[in-house]
């Protein structure tokens, strides 16, 4: 394999390069360069991607078992209400489903399914997210900072569940944690979960909740705490 | 699928892994399945509308065909392949139906520039308005590889193409990415 030859493989499918192209890129160092800036700009391109996926209002609670009903009624039924009504069960209010279930267990589940859907933020990182940026965001959802809750490396304003809400990445000595700071979702107690080898907890804050999810029980716990104390809510 | 795998199977596999959807408890795991699949979908409409509204409506009535068909699905496995081929259908279902109005790239860049604006990723724009302008036979494998991890066979299989021309077009794509961009040596680095 020659360098073109290297290059174009590179630039059509840069993570599944032939054990060919990888011994091309070992002896060749220009290769080997031009396969990280190939990287660098997937990884770009992925985040670029990453547009917010939840614009639809939360589904309130006394609905959801109408629009099950819905769903059941759509499959013979042509009714564009009902068929409206059935579309978005299959989108959002299919969650009618799940509530059965238990709300909270949902909760947790899209805590964490929301946070793996931005990976690119949990990268172990020292440099820190802008300072004002921070408060922009916690501002817009009624929260400041009244002592520090550690190195924030990631903040995002993110839909969740028809709201805006903000996203935060803590940095501790066990690793990142991923903060939620959830107004619209109230928690009676602190409830610990474990969802696809996270450890998570929703803890009451302010008129709802916060979602604090890390590696072990006892990261999150810590950070729960630290985050907890930190955050006043201003309305 | 790449990226998909990084993101979500172990909760696809562990809670549908040979679960029928048939009978209740089949409409449950489908809807779940559903919910957790919703912001792929969702994403792979929009990238391919380039409009948020047209993505919301797109994946609504893809989700109830899915919905109406969903106990032919046999394999946990295929279903997000599955949704994301009925998305796609859809997706051109209503360019038959409708001629959308040619938006200029920087109003789409606008239209999704809040989340930015918090982020203060100028690189991310520069990049969402780069891929926005892309033509449609380059983005649409781009997502599908990127964004859902799909290998360039199974794009080949989803496209209609062969696989060299799928690898034909994720060269040209990120080629025109990086010219878009401005990314310095990127012409000696594809002439060398």
């Amino acid at each position: 394999m020659n360098c073109l030859e290297f290059r174009r493989a590179a630039g059509a499918d840069p993570e599944h390069l032939t054990a060919e192209a990888l011994a091309h890129r070992d002896g060749c160092p220009q290769c080997a360069e031009f396969l990280k800036k190939v990287q660098r700009l997937d990884a770009t391109i992925f985040k670029a991607l990453q547009i917010p996926a939840e614009s639809r209002p939360a589904l309130p609670p006394d609905l959801q078992p109408r629009l099950a009903d819905a769903v059941q009624a759509s499959v013979g039924n042509r009714n564009r209400w009902y068929a409206l009504a059935a579309s978005i069960a299959g989108g959002v209010a299919v969650g009618a489903l799940l509530w059965a279930g238990g709300s909270r267990d949902v909760l947790a589940r899209d805590v964490v399914a929301h946070m793996a859907h931005e990976p690119e933020a949990m990268a172990v990182t020292s440099v820190p997210a802008d300072a004002g940026s921070v408060r922009t965001v916690l501002a817009k959802d009624g929260v400041r900072l009244r002592s520090d809750m550690g190195r924030v490396s990631y903040v995002m304003s993110c839909p969740f569940r028809g709201h805006e809400v903000p996203h935060l990445v803590v940095q501790t000595s066990a690793g990142p944690v991923t903060v939620l700071v959830l107004r619209n979702e109230k928690v009676s107690r602190a409830k610990t979960f474990h969802e696809q080898g996270y450890s998570g907890t929703l803890e009451p804050s302010g008129p709802g909740s916060i979602a604090v999810i890390g590696g072990s029980d006892e990261q999150v716990k810590e950070a729960a705490a630290r985050v907890g104390a930190a955050l006043e809510w201003t309305r | 699928m790449r990226a998909s795998k990084e993101i979500s199977p172990p909760l696809t596999r562990s809670l549908y892994m040979n679960a029928p959807f048939a009978g209740k408890d089949g409409e449950t795991a489908f809807a779940r399945l559903c919910v957790e699949l919703r912001p792929d979908l969702f994403r792979f409409a929009f990238w391919l509308a380039r409009d948020r509204q047209v993505a919301e409506d797109v994946v609504q009535e893809a989700l109830l065909r899915a919905w109406r068909s969903r106990e032919s699905l046999g394999e946990t496995d295929s279903a997000k392949p599955w949704l994301l081929t009925i998305v796609r259908r859809e997706h051109a279902r209503l360019y038959e139906r409708k001629r959308f109005e040619t938006v200029p790239v920087d109003d789409l860049v606008s239209n999704e520039s809040p989340e930015l604006a918090v982020a203060e990723e100028r690189e991310v724009m520069d990049m969402r308005r780069a891929i926005f302008a892309l033509e449609t036979d380059y983005r649409e494998p781009l997502v599908m590889q990127v964004l859902l991890g799909f290998s360039t066979g199974e794009i080949a299989r989803e496209l209609g193409l062969t696989q060299g021309a799928v690898l034909t077009r994720l060269f040209r794509a990120r080629q025109r990415l990086r010219r878009d961009l401005g990314v310095a040596g990127s012409a000696e680095d594809d002439e060398s």
